[in-house]
């Protein structure tokens, strides 16, 4: 194997030289490794979402989807850098929303969400919700809204830094129920779970507390998102409390670089959702929780314009401000 | 008054220089509040306190005795920072074997006392154990070959 | 934890670590992690990110343990590159630099090497067992800090860098508020401003670790080396035994144990811990020694201490991510990774959901150390060796592994550009005698001292008082105190009576 992998991977990068016969290609794409750029330091969520997907993809094209890890700056240096590559299909970007639904509200990018990008498909949305540490007394979602109308700015949450989509959901919960939590930025859920465990924090939303909630040392108070999760089935969405339109959500999916041809997208999206619908991905994703739900391209951009549209306004409304 | 000691008359200017820098360079950095530290406080204190400790340094050079400034190597100096430049330009576009022969050939041109034809064989040896270590044993995505050679070098 | 449930725990890890299947991992792992750690540059993180994928295919039990195993494997390496060429491989080799390299320089290159392997492993057996018998009570004592707490332990970091010093002290300051400065360059996590980026964005996250430490020690090193033969009197002639005198043992005893208590108790706190361990060892031994102006000349304590420091700290550093899933640092981040590829959720249920893979990592930890002790004294003799090489080459090599090192790590050929930078820089430094180890601790500790400042500032709504009111942070900043002033006073006695003197 060691060999084949260096002559595929030394003919690649030859290849890469001169990829401009990319449209006569789509029948017979794959016909070497694919690329596929993931924003984010190794071992994150990121990574735990994408190389399931990346083994499975391998498996049905039989061509090798080799993720290379591109972390810095919240994303932006691995999205620039797929934005920047040839549109041949042989390089594609896995990403989470925030580097292109979120960011570019927040500060100057290197990129474009919409022109940069062609969507191809969707790889999982993030289930998490909110938890709270057991020394606050309060059981459900409702009694912690309660006590945080009674005691404004007492309550303390934990993010994974300005900005990021775990700090857009506090945002969101502030400007929908009208209660008052002081936010504290951390470098990442890790980071953040680590003051949340002793209770120095109280609240967060992050998947690795999820592990936490189902021990019993973190209550569970809400699903972000439009299904219950499986582990948790007495859990109610937020929309199933009355709280609509505040979803937030973290998606994770493949992006391509702005003309990329249309048929190997189609192509690459059909077998996208193929392997979303087997127990086997399914399984997966759930572990890791996610859900991956089946999207055509054109859908997707709607959802991407959606959803830059929501968080800009959130923003707005909550002066999230970057200098 | 005259400068005692060469050194920490230049180490003091140094630091003045440096500390000049950050605070000109974080001067508005956004302060925020007591309870809410901002950007630029740190910066700022920190600046303060290497202009300070470069004043003192400074201070020390006519007050008390030190060492002297000593003279500067230029050739490995200059051929070293060279050698590793050139990798970074060239190790993405011309593949590693190329920059590899680059930088260690720069970098022998550093020293006079380089014999070239023992460093043509070492320099051999080196490409092959760093061919063979990074891209056969770890695996890394570097190319190794420049980029715009003919496809008929490509073997699929 | 009764003996009766704690032996057939061990013997339920021993059964499973002892397969050949996972001896054999094992061992891959603690070579592979040598390798990378004797590499400057590449470091455990970026081949553990690397061999990730691979470990897919592997069983669970086999997969972490090869991971971890290049993990402490690293840090074995890591120190033989500190000593022989002055290069520290990882954050916790620096201060083997300090008296390692002088050793190196004095013939004595094996002796340091010996010990710092010797002493690693009696670190990693202790830890290991610290892991077996008080896993849960040293995870709820790390629990007892408060961001408060981390602050004023990284305020006594930083006075610790000041007393590392070896020469004038107010060139370690500056060399402390320097390395703090630089390691400001960056994201402000807390409001997610830039600061001093000029817009770069391969800067957004800061100077790399790695480029700079590069840049500092090993490019200044090689052009400081290249025309200045006395400066590099090596091991040219002079490789004066391999092996440590009775006198080096005896002399290693106690710091070896000193380093090991601390590094293993540094190791626990989630918060950046192990990067205090090496460092906290060396300057405890600076100040217990009745020798402290020796240290930095090539004392053997200052070898013994933080190598079996920050062996212990890596091994105590698997604790919180065993027992509650939060990764201590990028590499602990690693090993989540790999289980959740294989479909284990890191957390407190791993202990008892998956015991034959929890007691099985914590075994084999133990044997990779063995065997890491094995592999790694033979082979002192090839690396002493290799000093032999004529300086002409030896430079050429280690500035190649220095590129690839930091290209390695983020496919990032701008970051090279960083080494050159620093290098430069570093050569300044040298030649004004202004010491790197104080400006690498800076940069280490000040934006994590930031951090903390801020944080504990907003949980306590503004209230500056909470670094005296809490226990744990009171006393850290006492001890800062009170060392920072047996560090000033003799000084500014002197300047006065100098100054009395004119």
């Amino acid at each position: 194997m060691q060999r084949r992998d260096f002559l595929t991977l030394a003919g690649a990068t030859l290849a890469a030289g001169f990829s401009s016969k990319a449209s006569a290609q789509a029948q017979g794409w794959p016909e070497r490794t694919v690329k596929v750029i993931l924003p984010y330091a190794p071992g994150g969520a990121a990574d735990r979402v994408g190389r399931p997907w990346a083994d499975k993809l391998s498996q049905a094209f039989g061509q090798q989807f080799v993720i290379e890890n591109r972390g810095g700056a919240s994303g932006m240096i691995g999205v620039e850098a797929a934005s920047k590559s040839a549109p041949d299909g042989y390089t594609l970007l896995l990403t989470p929303n925030a580097p292109l639904a979120v960011l570019p509200s927040l500060r100057k990018t290197p990129y474009d969400p919409i022109k940069s990008f062609d969507p191809v498909g969707r790889v999982g949305d993030v289930i998490n919700g909110f938890v709270i540490h057991p020394s606050v007394g309060v059981k459900t979602f409702q009694e912690m809204v309660e006590y945080a109308k009674k005691n404004p700015g007492k309550l303390t949450f934990g993010s994974s830094g300005n900005g990021t989509s775990t700090h857009l959901r506090l945002e969101m919960l502030k400007y929908k129920t009208g209660i008052d939590i002081l936010h504290i930025p951390y470098r990442g859920g890790a980071d953040t779970l680590n003051d949340v465990l002793p209770g120095t924090v109280h609240m967060m939303n992050e998947p690795v507390s999820l592990p936490h909630a189902k021990a019993g040392k973190l209550i569970l108070l809400n699903v972000n998102s439009q299904v219950r999760h499986p582990d948790f089935p007495d859990i109610p969405t937020l929309t199933e409390l009355g709280i609509t339109g505040a979803d937030v959500p973290i998606w994770f999916s493949i992006f391509a670089p702005a003309g990329t041809p249309k048929d190997i997208i189609a192509k690459l999206n059909a077998k996208m959702q193929e392997i979303a619908r087997t127990d086997d991905m399914k399984a997966k994703l759930i572990a890791v929780n996610a859900v991956a739900p089946l999207q055509s391209p054109e859908n997707m951009a709607k959802h991407l314009l959606e959803d830059i549209k929501a968080n800009a306004e959130l923003i707005n409304a909550a002066n999230i401000k970057i200098e | 008054m005259r400068i005692r000691s060469g050194q920490d008359i230049a180490t003091g200017l140094l630091f003045l220089a440096f500390g000049l820098a950050a605070y000109w360079i974080g001067a508005d950095y956004p302060m925020g509040s007591p309870q809410r530290p901002g950007t630029g406080v740190l910066p700022r204190i920190l600046a303060w306190c290497l202009m300070g400790t470069g004043a003192i340094l400074c201070a020390k050079a006519f007050l008390a005795d030190g060492t002297a400034l000593t003279r500067w190597a230029w050739r490995p100096v200059i051929m070293t920072t060279l050698a590793t430049i050139a990798f970074a330009l060239t190790v993405d576009n011309l593949g590693l074997v190329v920059s590899m022969l680059l930088s260690m050939t720069l970098c022998a041109l550093g020293t006079p006392e380089t014999r070239w034809r023992e460093y043509a064989i070492f320099c051999v040896l080196m490409v092959a154990l760093g061919v063979g270590m990074f891209i056969w044993g770890l695996r890394m995505p570097i190319p190794v070959w420049p980029v715009s050679l003919p496809g008929a070098l490509s073997w699929n | 934890m009764e003996l009766g449930s704690l032996f057939s725990n061990l013997s339920l890890g021993f059964s499973v670590a002892v397969s050949l299947q996972n001896l054999f991992w094992c061992l891959m792992g603690a070579v592979i992690g040598t390798a990378v750690g004797v590499l400057p540059g590449v470091g455990p993180t970026a081949t553990m990110a690397l061999l990730l994928p691979a470990t897919y295919f592997l069983p669970p039990e086999g997969a972490l343990i090869m991971l971890a195993g290049i993990y402490y494997g690293a840090q074995y390496g890591g120190s033989t590159t500190a000593i022989l060429v002055n290069l520290p491989g990882e954050a916790s080799s620096v201060v083997t630099t300090l008296d390692g390299y002088q050793m190196a320089r004095q013939g004595r290159a094996g002796p340091a090497l010996a010990i710092a392997a010797l002493g690693s492993f009696f670190a990693g057996c202790v830890a290991t067992i610290a892991i077996v018998l008080a896993a849960p009570p040293l995870t709820r004592l790390a629990q007892q800090f408060a961001p408060a707490d981390y602050f004023s332990l990284m305020v006594l970091g930083l006075v610790f860098a000041v007393v590392l010093a070896r020469g004038s002290v107010i060139k370690a300051f500056g060399m402390i508020f320097l390395g703090m400065l630089l390691g400001l360059v960056g994201t402000d996590v807390n409001t997610g401003n830039t600061r001093f980026t000029f817009g770069i964005s391969d800067l957004f996250d800061g100077i790399g670790f790695v480029p700079l430490v590069m840049g500092v020690f090993g490019i200044a090193e090689i052009m400081a080396n290249l025309t200045n033969p006395q400066r590099r009197d090596l091991v040219d002639a002079k490789v004066s035994g391999l092996l440590p005198t009775k006198e080096d043992i005896m002399r290693s005893i106690a710091p070896v144990l000193r380093g090991t208590f601390l590094g293993g108790l540094l190791g626990i706190l989630p918060g950046g811990g192990a990067v205090l361990a090496s460092f906290s060892a060396y300057t405890v031994e600076k100040r217990l020694s009745k020798t402290p102006e020796k240290f930095g000349t090539g004392m053997i304590e200052g070898v013994a201490a933080p190598e079996s420091a920050n062996n212990a700290a890596a091994q105590t550093s698997f604790i919180p991510m065993l027992t509650l899933g939060i990764p201590s640092n990028a590499v602990m981040a690693m090993m989540i990774g790999g289980m959740m590829i294989h479909g284990i959720i890191p957390g407190p249920q791993v202990m008892e959901q998956k015991p034959g893979l929890f007691w099985g990592m914590i075994v084999s930890m133990w044997i990779g150390n063995l065997m890491l002790v094995v592999l790694n004294l033979p082979l002192i003799g090839i690396w002493v060796r290799m000093l032999l090489v004529p300086y002409r080459l030896l430079a050429v090599a280690i500035l190649f592994f220095c590129c690839i090192g930091v290209y390695s790590l983020n496919n990032s050929a701008n970051e090279v550009l960083i080494i050159a930078l620093f290098g430069v820089i570093g050569y300044l430094l040298m030649k004004l005698e202004c010491e790197p180890a104080p400006l690498l601790l800076g940069f280490l500790l000040g934006p994590m001292m930031e951090v903390y400042m801020r944080r504990a500032m907003l949980l306590s709504r503004g209230d500056p008082w909470v670094f005296l009111q809490r226990p744990l942070s009171l006393t850290f900043l006492a001890i800062a105190v009170v060392l920072l002033l047996f560090v000033i006073l003799p000084n500014v006695r002197r300047a006065r009576e100098t100054a009395f003197q004119e």
